[in-house]
Parts: C-alpha cells; sequence; structure tokens
C-alpha cells in the first residue's frame, strides 16, 4: 500500500490552491456572510469546473468517481481557504447519502455544481447550514431521508454559516447512511485541518513581521514553542485524516473508528491552531477586520458540528473495546 | 485542423530566491522550486483556445533537465495532447541560439505543424529572443509580442503590442510561429480530469543525438557569450532622512535639483 500522496493528487491540490489563492476568498466569505452569495457561487462553479464538485459522484450519473482520498486532499483545500457554502454537505455527504438510498435524480446536478445541497442529520447535524442557497434540501431522520423547509434562522458563531432550524417534510426514500455519515465526518475534518494549517501560516507570516522589545516577536522562544506545538499537532492529525480516507476506499471494518479518530485529531489540532493564532496575533486577532477572524470563526463552527468530540472519542473508544473483546 | 507546437520551460519560481552556480555561472537549478513558467502557460491556453475553436492537435515541447518532467505534465493536464521532451546533458549551459536551433530540429519530428507558439520571454533567461531566431531558423513568419490571435483558414491575424511602437496589426500564411505576451490570456486551472488523463498522453523524449545535432553545437562550452564574473545583487541601501526643521521644503528640493530631476 502507498502511504504517500499520488503526484496527482498533490497537482490536484495546487490546482486548487493556484485558482482560490487568485480568487480573494476572504471579499467572498465577507460577502457571502452579509447575506451576498453570487461571489461565493460563482466560485463554486469555478470549483465544479477544476471537478472538485463531482468527486463523490459516480461517473454513471456525470461524476468522477474519485477516491476517498482525493476528497480529503481537495476538501482540505477548500478548508485552507475558507470556502463558504455547504461544503462537507454538498460535496461529500449528499453525494454518497442519495447515491447509497438509491435516490439518483439530483446527483448530475450535484456533480456538475448546476445544483447545491445542504443537509441536517438528527441528532448530530440539528441545524441545516445555508439552506437558503441550497437547491437540495434534506434531512436524515432514523433511517428515512426526508425533505425540510428551513425554519427560523439561527446565527452561527462563524457569520458565514447561515444556520436553519428544520420543519420535516415529506419522506423522500429510506435511507443507507453508514458511508455517508462516514464521508460527512472526513470531510469535515479535512476542512478543519486545511484551516489551521492556514491559521499557522498566518501566525508564523505575523510573527516574523511584528516587532516587540525590539525584535521580531517570532524570535522569542515562547512564541517558538506555542508555533511549534501547533504545527506538531497539525501534522500528526494529517496521517489520521488521510489514514481515514484509505479506510474508507478499502471499506473495511475500521470505517466508522478511523474517521471518528481523524476528525478528533484535526478538530483539537485546528481548535489549538485557532487559540493560538489568537495569541501569536495578539490585539489585531480579535478584531473582524482582520482577516484571521473569518477562520478562526469557522474552526469554532466546524468543530461542533458533524458530531461533537465526545460523541466521537466515544466512537473511538468503543470500536477499541469492541476489538478488545473480540481478541 | 490546425497542428500546434507549444513551447515550453521549465524556470525557478519567481517568487524564491534565484542563484548563479559557483562553479560555472548557469543558472542553480536546485536551488529554487522549479515551475512551468507563466508566460508558457499563456502559450498553452491560447493554442487550446484556438484547437477549441476547431480542430486540431497541441503538441508541446520542452527543452530543459529530467525533472523538467514537471512543467510538461502542467501543460498536458491543462489539456495538451502530447509532448516531445528533448533532455541531454550536453545541452547545460546552452545559449539562445544553440537552444533555438535544438527546438527547430525538434520541430521538425512534429509533422505538418502550422502554428508554433511561445512566451514572448522567459522569466529567468529573459533573452526574448528565440522566437525570433526560431521563425528565422525554420523559414516561417514570426509574429511575436502578440496580445491577440486569430486563426482564419490558413491565415493568422496578431495584434502585436509593445512599449515603444504601441499596436501593430501582423498577418501571415500558415505556418508561422507566434510570441504571446502577459495580456493575451487568463491561462485556465488544471482539472481533475485534465490531470487524470494527461498520465495517459504520450511524452516522446529525444536526446541531442536523436535530432541529428552534434553535440559540439551546443551546451556552454559551444555557447557565443561566456558568463566570467557574477556577483549578488547589492542590498538595497537605506533612504536618506531629512529632518523638518521648517526648511524640509527646501531640503526636499536640493535633493531634488541634485538629481537633475527639477
Amino acid at each position: 500500500m502507498r502511504f504517500t500522496l499520488a503526484p496527482e493528487q498533490r497537482d490536484f491540490a495546487s490546482s486548487i490552491d493556484d485558482l482560490l489563492s487568485a480568487a480573494d476568498t476572504p471579499t467572498v466569505v465577507r460577502a457571502w456572510g452579509s447575506g451576498e452569495h453570487e461571489p461565493g457561487l460563482a466560485l463554486w462553479r469555478r470549483l465544479a469546473d477544476l471537478g472538485v464538485t463531482g468527486l463523490a459522484v459516480a461517473e454513471e450519473h456525470g461524476g468522477l468517481g474519485a477516491s476517498a482520498v482525493d476528497l480529503a486532499v481537495a476538501v482540505e483545500m477548500l478548508g485552507r481557504h475558507a470556502v463558504p457554502g455547504p461544503v462537507t454537505e454538498s460535496i461529500a455527504a449528499l453525494p454518497v447519502l442519495l447515491a447509497d438510498s438509491g435516490e439518483t435524480r439530483w446527483l448530475p446536478g450535484l456533480a456538475s455544481g448546476e445544483m447545491i445541497g445542504t443537509l441536517a442529520w438528527q441528532p448530530h447535524v440539528p441545524y441545516a447550514v445555508d439552506a437558503d442557497v441550497a437547491d437540495i434540501r434534506l434531512c436524515v431522520v432514523d433511517d428515512a431521508l426526508h425533505e425540510f423547509a428551513p425554519a427560523e434562522p439561527t446565527s452561527s458563531v462563524d457569520a458565514a454559516r447561515l444556520l436553519s432550524a428544520v420543519e420535516i417534510g415529506a419522506v423522500v426514500c429510506p435511507a443507507r447512511t453508514e458511508r455517508a455519515w462516514a464521508y460527512g465526518v472526513l470531510a469535515c475534518a479535512a476542512q478543519l485541518l486545511g484551516a489551521g494549517r492556514q491559521l499557522l501560516e498566518m501566525s508564523v507570516d505575523y510573527a516574523k513581521q511584528r516587532s516587540q522589545y525590539g525584535n521580531q516577536i517570532g524570535g522569542y522562544q515562547a512564541i517558538k514553542h506555542l508555533l511549534a506545538d501547533v504545527v506538531t499537532q497539525l501534522e500528526l492529525a494529517r496521517p489520521l485524516l488521510y489514514g481515514a480516507a484509505v479506510s474508507l476506499d478499502a471499506d473495511g471494518t475500521s470505517t466508522a473508528r478511523d474517521v471518528s479518530a481523524a476528525r478528533v485529531a484535526c478538530a483539537d489540532a485546528a481548535y489549538r491552531a485557532a487559540r493560538t493564532a489568537l495569541q501569536v496575533h495578539g490585539a489585531i486577532g480579535y478584531t473582524a477586520e482582520h482577516d484571521m477572524a473569518l477562520w478562526l470563526t469557522k474552526v469554532r463552527a466546524l468543530r461542533s458540528v458533524w458530531g461533537t468530540q465526545a460523541w466521537h472519542r466515544e466512537q473511538v473508544l468503543g470500536a477499541l473495546l469492541d476489538e478488545r473483546r473480540v481478541a | 485542423m490546425t497542428n500546434i507546437v507549444v513551447l515550453v520551460k521549465q524556470v525557478p519560481d519567481t517568487y524564491s530566491e534565484r542563484k548563479l552556480a559557483e562553479t560555472d555561472h548557469t543558472l542553480d537549478r536546485e536551488s529554487a522550486d522549479a515551475v512551468l513558467d507563466e508566460i508558457n502557460e499563456r502559450a498553452v491556453e491560447e493554442a487550446l483556445k484556438i484547437k477549441e475553436a476547431g480542430e486540431g492537435e497541441v503538441t508541446v515541447l520542452c527543452v530543459g533537465p529530467d525533472r523538467a518532467t514537471d512543467a510538461i505534465r502542467k501543460a498536458l493536464s491543462m489539456g495538451a495532447d502530447k509532448a516531445i521532451h528533448v533532455s541531454d546533458e550536453a545541452l547545460h549551459g546552452s545559449d539562445i541560439l544553440a537552444t533555438a536551433k535544438v527546438i527547430a530540429a525538434a520541430i521538425g519530428k512534429v509533422e505538418g505543424v502550422d502554428l508554433v507558439i511561445a512566451g514572448n520571454e522567459s522569466s529567468d533567461g529573459g533573452a526574448g529572443a528565440v522566437p525570433a531566431l526560431l521563425a528565422e531558423l525554420l523559414g516561417m513568419p514570426q509574429l511575436t509580442y502578440a496580445h491577440h490571435v486569430s486563426v482564419e483558414g490558413s491565415a493568422i491575424k496578431v495584434d502585436r503590442e509593445t512599449a515603444d511602437e504601441g499596436i501593430t496589426h501582423l498577418e501571415a500564411n500558415l505556418p508561422a510561429v507566434v510570441s504571446v505576451t502577459e495580456k493575451i490570456n487568463e491561462p485556465r486551472y488544471p482539472s481533475f480530469k485534465g490531470i487524470m488523463a494527461a498520465k495517459k498522453k504520450p511524452v516522446e523524449t529525444l536526446t541531442v543525438a536523436d535530432l541529428g545535432l552534434d553535440a559540439g553545437e551546443v551546451g556552454l562550452d559551444n555557447a557565443w557569450s561566456t558568463v566570467s564574473e557574477a556577483a549578488p545583487k547589492p542590498p538595497r541601501t537605506a533612504g536618506e532622512k531629512v529632518e523638518d526643521d521648517g526648511d524640509g521644503g527646501t531640503k526636499i528640493a536640493e535633493y531634488l535639483v541634485g538629481q537633475k530631476l527639477i
């Protein structure tokens, strides 16, 4: 088994990176947060042209039938650039949920980027994100897929996420949820890892610019240690993310455990990156005008959706205890 | 059917520090990240546009060391159909005359070339003469510094833009050599499909001997110019600080007079 990314996967990541770097995503994110969705939707269309929205859709439904590793690599890059919109839902969880449940009519639209979907999932994803821009709104209740109507919108800590409570509507079909859940958790973890990496880089850049007491603050050991801890934790989370994606591709028995482990590690690492970024930036980091705030709040929001950290830790513990019992 | 050859070059990333090797003053390729020269991405984009507007085939031609395969792969990921890679130790340190000869010989390996598209100049060497040399060697008309290109049947029209002469409208019959400027287009980003498809596209690797050239015509020892010495650019010096004691304006005026600016 190969444990490194293929050159094609690295090339795809850098293609997405180049596109998003030139797209001034902070401006797009701010517009999205103020209800102006057009720049964000235009960005989604460009990502769709690259194939990002078709990764998790099979070729027979107009997608690319890419691997979970391909998807993790791409979504990590979307997290790195704080791309707004229901990334995890529309690009990862929904395509798998619809395909596995045999409800294929929306898949070509999702793959081509002509449609964007959002998803609520009781009890772990009680609010649907960006239901106002979504063409497809579905909700998993017990083992069935329902349509829903967005009820009262509620605010998220991340201004670029509009959350809606859901008014459950008609049943669409019985749902096969196992793989879709794992894809959602994996994508959420990938977004977090990418955002964490970006927060680290912003902090490192800032530490090299900002002087205090006559020196660059990055020269002080107190700052160096903080940042070293962040990079260590992020880099230790990355193999768990890719490992979970490999596990999904192999359809192994440990998939649920592996995605939960990845999610715990990525969210913890990203959260540390966020808190450290705030410390390193000092007062400027608290201002809404500084771009860092966009990543800071996104990490805080993503850390609490698609299952809490405690719930995912329970999954890992439960799986390990089961393995021991069998052994 | 337009048969297009696009010249691509791998160069050190302009964001990284570029150095010359201490031993022979050639480009130190190991010290910097290597990328496909941005102007070549535009050349590839233009070729793909011409191909997509009608019918055609785009061949990427690269002269460079083994690691230039990364640059070739990027051009293929964007949508070029096949590639020729001329790689030979003997080419190390070749000047533009030798480079143009090698490129001309390699273009000779492609049947029925209608159009050769190059960038106007590379971001590392920056001589800006290879497209013109190549046109001379191939006996084709040269339409350089293009910021707009259109192919109509067997004719090509180009808007040439230079700082000195402004815009000139050029027209020629195919086959021809075109060089493009950075205003020509916005290159596309390679898609997932394009990247996966590039894996299967043919890349023909050729040596100087394969091209029927003599190693005595190329390389550092046969270059028409030699670099005898090189020194890094001196660091920028601090500016002059003027304290304003009520006569700041006079001091600034004196400085500008000293620089013969006023």
